[in-house]
C-alpha cells in the first residue's frame, strides 16, 4: 500500500536498526497513530528490563506533573524497573552528574517559567562548567497551546541536559491540556526503551505530533449574577466581587478560573484602520477560521508585545525597531507598514492571548451552580497615564447577565486536608479568595478541623475584602481565629507578617498540632516575607537552629502541610 | 423592684466591675471598629458613645463591608469653660483624630466625633495632658453642669461659677476605670478605695442634667433640667438658690406616658454647704426611687410625679436634715447670648460670636476655626461655650480688645455673627443626622436652609427684627430643647416635623403641638399665615411665642 519508494525506504531503514531501536519505532510509529503499540504488553513483561534503576524528577504548580510522575514510577516498578520519584524542589542537584537513567516530567509558568519548585534545577543546569556524560534523559513537557511560550520550559530542560552531554532516551513530548494519552504513549516507549539494551539514542529531538485537541479544555459558558467593588470610596483599590451561574460546573476549593480576554474593539478597528486592512477577510487560525477584526479582538495578543515578537515585527517591515515592549498600534503608527500582505504576515507572527487565571472564591457546597471571583483591578501607570489590565478591568467593567466563556483550571496541590484537620490560611489581598472558598465549604459540609485566617490590606475602613462574611463566620465559630493587617492605618506599615509574629507561640503550637499552613496572593514579596517569618517563627518557637527550622519547612511541603498558590 | 424586670442596663451597670466592662477586650477585637453591646453601655459612662455613618449603611452592606463604626466624646466642662492652651489642645486632638469639626453642644461643652476605636486612647491621653476628661458626660449620671455663661451678667457671676465646678466634683463617680483603662493608670490594689455611696454599683435609673441660672437670663434653660439651681442676687450679694426640681423635655412618639416638664421650685437654701447637700441628696432619693424597669420613664421627672412634689420635699429634708425656705422672688425676662463686644462692671471684655449650631469649622462664609486658634495663640482669651451653642471668648483685658477684634475682622467672625439674622441667631438645631442613632430626620444639617426660607416669609411681613426663638431636634428627645422654643420643630420621619408653637422667651412656659408631621412645603405654608395673623393681631410688643399660645 505504501506508494512509490517509500516501502523501500522504510525496509533500508529498519535493516538498520538495532533491536531496541525496532521496539522503539515500533512504539513510536504505533503512537503516531495512536493505536496501542502491537508488542507493548508482552514486550514489557517478556524483556527482562536492562536498566534496573531510573529516577523520575517532576516539577510541578498545580500537580499534573507530578501525578504523571507518580503514574510513572509506579508502571516502572511493575515492569521491575527500581524508580526513585523526587519533586524537583527536593532533588538534590550534585546528584545529576551520577545520574543514568532520568526522566523529568515538568510544566510551564508564568510566561514560559518554569514551575517554582524547579526553578534551582533550572537555573543548575543552565550553568555550563559541568558535563553528564553519564547520563541518559527524557523529557516530558506540559502545557497549554493557549499560551505564546508552548512548553517552554520543558524544551529548555530537554536541550540543556543534551548540551550538558546527556542522550535521549526518547525525544521530548510536548502536552497540551490533555496531557494523559500522549503522557502515556510516551512512558510506554520510554519503558520499552529501558526495557532493551544500553542506549536509545532518539533520532528526533521532539515528538511533532500536532497536539491533540480531542479533550482539551471543558469551556463553560456562564452569565454574570452580580459584579460588586468590594473596596469603599475613598480606596486606593478596586476589587470585585463578580458571582457567575453556569451549568454542570466542576471544581474544588483550590480551583482557579481560567478566562480569555478579548482585545477592545474600539482598539481593533484603529488598528484596522491604520493598517487600511479589509476587516472581512478571514484567517486560519489554529484550526479554525476568522474574519481579521474577530482574530485581533478574540485571539490575538496585540498590547505590550513582547521583544520576541517586536523582533519579528522588524524583519517583516524591514526596519530597526530597538528591543522592548510596545503597543501593536504603536508600531503600526512609527514603523509603518507598507501594504496589506505586510499587514497579513504581522497577522502571522503574533502570539495568542494568553489566558488568565483567578482563584475561584466559592464552593461548590455552599453557592451550587455558581462560580466566584474576587478581581482587583490592575492598575499601572507608563508615562504618567493610569493604565488597567486587559481581563481584569475588563471583568470589572461586565455587567450583570453578560455571558462569559470560561475553563476551569484545577490545582491538584491548593485542597482542603482531610475535614478533621486545622488550617491556617495567609491571604492578604485578592489572596483571600480561595479561602472564602475553603471556610465556605468547610462550614457547608461541617468539617470539625479548626481554621486560622490571616488577612491584609490598605485600609481597615475602605479595604476589609468580605468582612460582615468574616464576622458571620467568627460568631458561628467556622472561623477559630482572625487577624488582620492594614498596613496604611498608622505610621509603621503593618502586614499579615506581622500579625503572625504576634501569634508566633499559637502559631507553632498549631503547626506541632498538624496543622496546614496555605498561603495565597502576591508572590512578591508577600509570600516571600511570609515564609521567612514562618521560619522565623519555627526556629524561635521551636529553639532550632536556622537550618533546623528550614527542614522542618520541607518536612511541612513534602507531607503537603505548606501550601502556595500565589502570583 | 424585683430583679427580673430590671431594664438590661442595671444589670450591665452592676456586672461592669465599676464601669470596666470588658472595654479593653472590645477595643483588641481586629475585626470590627464596634466594642461590645455590654461594653456600648457603659463606655457612655467615660464620655463616649458608639456611633456609625448612617448615610453610608446601605452601601456598605451591598460591598460585604461592616457599619463605619466612629466614636464620639463629650468633655466635661463644668459652665463650659476652656483656657486658650486647652483651646489649642482641643483644636488639634480634633484635627488628628476626629472629623475635625468641635461641636459646641446645648449643654456648654464640646463633642468630637468620628473618632475610630484605635483613636479613642491617644485622644483621652492627649486631653489629660491639657487636664481635660470626659468623666460622666454621658451614662446615668450626673452629667455636665451649667451655669449662665455671660461673666457681665452679674458682678457675683464667678462666685455662681464655681458652684458649677463643686457640684460636677461633688457628683463624680469613685471608680478609678477611667484612668486605668485610657490614662494606663495602675490597677488600684484595694477596691475598697473605689466605693461608691452615691452610686453604688448601681448608679442613677437614667442620666441626671443640673443647671444654675443667674436671672433675669435663663440662657441654660434650668427649667428643662432635673435639678435647676436659680442664684438669688440682690445688691450684688449671692443669697442662695431656689431648688427646682423635675425638669426634663423629651417624649417618645406614640408613648403618652412620655412628657415633657418643667422644673418644679420647691424651695430656697442659702449656704453652699446647704445647696451641695440638697442636691447630692436629690439624686440620692432618684437613686432610690427611680424606675429602673422602664427607662422611658425613670427620669427624675416621672419620680416626681409619681411620689408626688410634696412627698419628695418631705423625703428631702429628711435626707438633708433642715427644712427648705420658701422659694424667693426673682424675675427672668430673657434667655440669649449677648453677641458682639459686651464688658462687665471691671471693664474686662467678652465677644460672644455666632457659631451656627455650635459648628466649628473653617468653610467658605467664615474662617472660624483658624480665627479661634489665633485668638487662643495670643493668649488673650478665654473660652467659654453657652447653652445657644454659642461662644464667648472672654476675660479680655482693655489693653488686647483691639487685637482680638483684629483676628476676628480678618477671619470674618464679625461679619458673619453681625450679619446672621435675628431668628438665625436665636435658633438651635440637634446634631441628628448623620451620627445620632436616634434621629428620624435631618436637624443641624437642614436647619439653616429653612431658616433662610422663613427669614424671607418674616421679610414679607415685615417681622425680620422680631427675635422668634426656633428650635430644631431631629427625633423627641428634644436635645436642642425644642419644647421649650417659641417654634419647635420635632421630627418625625425624614424630611416630616411636628411643629410646636406657643413657648415663651423664657424658657417658663412649654409649648404646644400644633401640626403634625410637616413637610417643608406645608411648614412654611403655615408660617406664612401664623405671621401674618401674628402681624395683624398681635398687642403691642407681644412676642410670637406669647400672641401663638393664645391661639
Ligand atoms: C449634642 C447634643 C445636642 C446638640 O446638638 O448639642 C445631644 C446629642 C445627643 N443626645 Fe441629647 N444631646 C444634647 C442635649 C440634650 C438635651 C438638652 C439639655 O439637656 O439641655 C436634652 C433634653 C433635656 C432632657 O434631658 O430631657 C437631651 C435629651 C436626650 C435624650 C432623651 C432623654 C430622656 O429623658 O429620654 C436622649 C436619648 C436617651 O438618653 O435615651 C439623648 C441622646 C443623645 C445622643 C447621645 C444620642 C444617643 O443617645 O446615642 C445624641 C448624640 C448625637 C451626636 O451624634 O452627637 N438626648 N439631650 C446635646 C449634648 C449636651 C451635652 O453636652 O451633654
Ligand atoms: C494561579 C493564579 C491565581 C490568580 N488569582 C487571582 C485572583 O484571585 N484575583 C486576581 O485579581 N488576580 C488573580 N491572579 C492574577 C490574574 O490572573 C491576572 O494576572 C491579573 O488580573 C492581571 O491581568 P490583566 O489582564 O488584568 O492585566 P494585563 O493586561 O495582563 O497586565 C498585567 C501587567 O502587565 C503590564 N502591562 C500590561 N499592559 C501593559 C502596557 N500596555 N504597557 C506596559 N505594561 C503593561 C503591567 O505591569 C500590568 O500590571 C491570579 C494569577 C494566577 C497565576
Ligand atoms: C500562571 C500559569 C502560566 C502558564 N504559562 C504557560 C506557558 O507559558 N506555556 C505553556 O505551555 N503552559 C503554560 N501554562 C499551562 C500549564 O503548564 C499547564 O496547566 C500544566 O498542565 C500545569 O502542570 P502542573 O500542574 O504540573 O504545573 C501556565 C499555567 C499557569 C497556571
Ligand atoms: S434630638 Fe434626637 S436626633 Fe437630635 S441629637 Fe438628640 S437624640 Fe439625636
Amino acid at each position: 500500500m505504501l506508494q512509490g519508494n517509500k516501502l523501500e525506504l522504510l525496509q533500508k531503514l529498519i535493516g538498520s536498526f538495532t533491536k531496541e531501536e525496532l521496539i522503539w519505532a515500533n512504539g513510536y510509529i504505533a503512537a503516531t497513530i495512536g493505536l496501542p503499540a502491537a508488542s507493548e504488553v508482552p514486550a514489557a513483561q517478556s524483556v527482562k528490563p536492562a536498566v534496573s534503576k531510573i529516577t523520575v524528577v517532576y516539577g510541578t504548580e498545580t500537580g499534573n506533573s507530578k501525578k504523571l510522575a507518580v503514574d510513572f514510577a509506579s508502571k516502572a516498578k511493575k515492569t521491575g524497573v527500581q524508580a526513585k520519584l523526587v519533586s524537583l524542589d527536593q532533588y538534590r542537584l550534585n546528584d545529576l552528574p551520577k545520574e543514568e537513567y532520568l526522566l523529568a516530567v515538568i510544566s510551564t509558568q508564568g510566561e514560559g517559567e518554569p514551575p517554582a519548585a524547579a526553578k534551582k534545577f533550572y537555573d543548575h543546569i543552565h550553568q555550563n562548567g559541568f558535563k553528564l556524560d553519564k547520563l541518559k534523559y527524557g523529557v516530558l513537557a506540559l502545557g497549554d497551546t493557549s499560551y505564546p511560550l508552548f512548553c517552554k520550559a520543558g524544551e529548555d530542560v530537554d536541550s540543556q541536559l543534551q548540551k550538558l552531554g546527556g542522550n535521549r532516551i526518547a525525544p521530548l513530548q510536548k502536552c497540551d491540556v490533555d496531557f494523559e494519552e500522549e503522557a502515556e504513549t510516551w512512558f510506554t516507549r520510554v519503558l520499552e526503551s529501558l526495557s532493551g539494551a544500553e542506549t536509545a539514542p532518539a533520532e528526533h529531538a521532539v515528538v511533532n505530533v500536532p497536539p491533540k485537541k480531542t479533550g482539551g479544555k471543558k469551556v463553560y459558558e456562564g452569565t454574570v449574577l452580580g459584579n460588586i467593588n468590594l473596596n469603599d470610596r475613598g480606596s486606593n483599590k478596586q476589587t470585585h466581587h463578580i458571582e457567575i451561574a453556569a451549568e454542570g460546573l466542576e471544581y474544588e476549593p483550590g480551583d482557579a478560573l481560567g478566562i480569555v480576554p478579548e482585545n477592545p474593539q474600539e482598539l481593533v478597528e484603529c488598528l484596522l484602520d491604520i493598517a487600511k486592512a479589509d476587516s472581512t477577510k478571514t484567517f486560519q487560525h489554529k484550526n479554525d477560521f476568522f474574519t481579521i477584526s474577530d482574530l485581533l479582538k478574540k485571539k490575538l495578543h496585540i498590547s505590550f508585545l513582547p521583544e520576541r515578537v517586536v523582533q519579528k515585527y522588524a524583519s517583516v517591515v524591514q526596519q530597526e525597531i530597538p528591543a522592548t515592549r510596545i503597543d501593536l498600534i504603536d508600531l503600526l503608527r512609527i514603523y509603518p507598514i507598507s501594504s496589506p500582505e505586510q499587514f497579513e504576515q504581522v497577522i502571522g507572527i503574533l502570539e495568542p492571548i494568553a489566558p488568565r487565571l483567578y482563584s475561584i472564591a466559592s464552593s461548590p457546597e455552599a453557592h451550587p451552580g455558581e462560580i466566584h471571583l474576587t478581581v482587583a483591578r490592575d492598575f499601572f501607570t507608563i508615562n504618567n497615564e493610569r493604565k488597567t489590565g486587559l481581563c481584569s478591568h475588563h471583568l470589572s467593567e461586565t455587567p450583570v447577565d453578560t455571558s462569559l466563556h470560561f475553563y476551569i483550571h484545577k490545582n491538584h496541590q491548593f485542597k482542603l486536608p482531610a475535614p478533621d484537620k486545622d488550617i491556617i490560611m495567609i491571604g492578604p489581598g485578592t489572596g483571600i479568595a480561595p479561602f472564602r472558598s475553603f471556610i465556605a465549604e468547610r462550614d457547608a459540609t461541617g468539617a470539625t478541623g479548626e481554621n486560622w485566617l490571616f488577612f491584609g490590606d490598605q485600609h481597615f475602613e475602605t479595604d476589609f475584602l468580605y468582612q460582615t462574611e468574616i464576622q458571620n463566620w467568627v460568631e458561628t465559630g467556622v472561623l477559630t481565629r482572625v487577624n488582620v493587617a492594614f498596613s496604611r492605618d498608622q505610621q509603621e506599615k503593618i502586614y499579615v507578617q506581622h500579625r503572625m509574629l504576634e501569634h508566633a507561640k499559637t502559631l507553632y503550637e498549631w503547626l506541632e498540632a498538624g496543622a496546614y499552613v496555605y498561603v495565597c496572593g502576591a508572590k512578591d514579596p508577600m509570600s516571600v516575607d511570609v515564609e521567612h517569618t514562618l521560619i522565623g517563627i519555627i526556629r524561635a518557637e521551636g529553639r532550632m537552629s536556622p537550618e533546623a527550622a528550614q527542614e522542618y519547612l520541607d518536612g511541612l511541603k513534602e507531607q503537603g502541610r505548606y501550601l502556595k498558590d500565589v502570583y | 423592684m424585683s430583679e427580673n424586670n430590671l431594664s438590661p442596663i442595671e444589670r450591665v451597670k452592676k456586672q461592669s466591675d465599676a464601669l470596666r466592662g470588658t472595654i479593653v477586650e472590645s477595643l483588641k477585637d481586629e475585626i470590627t471598629g464596634a466594642i461590645r453591646e455590654d461594653d456600648q453601655a457603659v463606655i457612655k459612662f467615660h464620655g463616649m458613645y458608639q456611633q456609625d455613618d448612617r448615610d453610608r449603611r446601605e452601601e456598605r452592606a451591598e460591598k460585604k463591608l461592616d457599619r463605619v463604626y466612629t466614636f464620639m466624646i463629650r468633655l466635661r466642662l463644668p459652665g463650659g469653660f476652656l483656657t486658650p492652651e486647652q483651646w489649642i489642645a482641643t483644636h488639634h486632638i480634633a484635627g488628628e483624630n476626629s472629623t475635625g469639626v468641635i461641636k459646641i453642644t446645648t449643654r456648654q461643652t464640646v463633642q468630637l466625633h468620628g473618632l475610630i476605636k484605635s483613636d479613642i486612647k491617644p485622644t483621652i491621653q492627649a486631653f489629660s495632658e491639657a487636664n481635660l476628661d470626659s468623666i460622666a458626660t454621658c451614662g446615668d449620671i450626673n452629667r455636665n453642669v451649667l451655669c449662665s455663661s455671660h461673666p457681665k451678667q452679674s458682678p457675683v457671676h464667678e462666685q455662681v461659677f464655681a458652684y458649677a465646678d463643686k457640684i460636677s466634683e461633688l457628683l463624680m463617680p469613685k471608680t478609678k476605670a477611667y484612668y486605668e483603662i485610657w490614662l494606663d493608670e495602675e490597677k488600684i490594689a484595694d477596691k475598697k478605695e473605689e466605693e461608691d455611696p452615691l452610686y453604688e454599683n448601681r448608679y442613677l435609673p437614667r442620666k441626671f442634667k443640673i443647671a444654675i441660672a443667674i436671672p433675669p437670663n435663663n440662657d441654660v434653660d434650668v427649667f428643662a433640667n432635673d435639678v435647676g439651681l436659680i442664684a438669688i442676687i440682690k445688691n450684688n450679694k449671692l443669697l442662695g438658690f431656689n431648688l427646682a426640681i423635675g425638669g426634663g423635655l423629651s417624649t417618645t412618639h406614640g408613648n403618652p406616658e412620655t412628657y415633657a416638664r418643667l422644673g418644679t421650685e420647691i424651695g430656697f437654701i442659702d449656704s453652699e454647704e446647704k445647696t451641695l447637700k440638697a442636691v447630692y441628696e436629690v439624686l440620692t432619693i432618684q437613686r432610690d426611687y427611680g424606675n429602673r424597669s422602664d427607662r422611658k420613664l425613670a427620669r427624675l421627672k416621672y419620680t416626681v410625679d409619681k411620689l408626688g412634689v410634696k412627698w419628695f420635699k418631705e423625703e428631702l429634708e429628711k435626707r438633708i436634715g433642715f427644712a427648705l425656705q420658701p422659694p424667693a422672688k426673682y424675675e427672668f425676662t430673657e434667655r440669649r447670648d449677648y453677641y458682639g463686644w459686651q464688658t462687665n462692671d471691671k471693664g474686662i471684655w467678652y465677644y460672644t460670636a455666632f457659631i451656627e449650631n455650635g459648628r466649628i469649622l473653617d468653610d467658605e462664609k467664615c474662617a472660624l476655626k483658624a480665627a479661634l486658634l489665633e485668638v487662643a495663640k495670643t493668649g488673650y482669651a478665654n473660652f467659654r461655650f453657652t447653652c445657644n451653642q454659642n461662644l464667648i471668648l472672654s476675660d479680655i483685658k482693655p489693653e488686647h480688645k483691639e487685637a482680638v477684634h483684629a483676628i476676628l475682622e480678618q477671619f470674618g467672625v464679625i461679619k458673619h455673627t453681625e450679619s446672621a439674622s435675628a431668628i438665625r441667631k436665636n435658633a438651635m438645631a440637634c446634631v441628628a443626622l448623620n451620627t445620632c442613632p436616634l434621629a428620624l430626620a435631618e436637624a443641624q444639617r437642614y436647619m439653616p436652609s429653612l431658616i433662610t426660607k422663613i427669614d424671607s416669609l418674616l421679610e414679607k411681613h415685615d417681622l425680620s427684627e422680631e427675635e422668634i426663638i426656633i428650635r430644631m431636634t431631629g427625633c423627641p428627645n428634644g436635645c436642642a430643647r425644642s419644647y421649650v422654643a417659641e417654634i419647635g420643630f420635632v421630627g418625625t420621619a425624614l424630611g416630616k416635623y411636628n411643629m410646636h408653637i406657643g413657648g415663651d422667651n423664657k424658657g417658663t412656659r412649654l409649648n404646644k403641638i400644633y401640626k403634625e408631621s410637616l413637610d417643608e412645603e406645608h411648614i412654611l405654608a403655615e408660617l406664612d399665615h401664623l405671621f401674618e395673623a401674628y402681624k395683624k393681631g398681635r398687642k403691642k410688643g407681644q412676642r410670637f411665642g406669647d400672641f401663638a399660645n393664645a391661639l
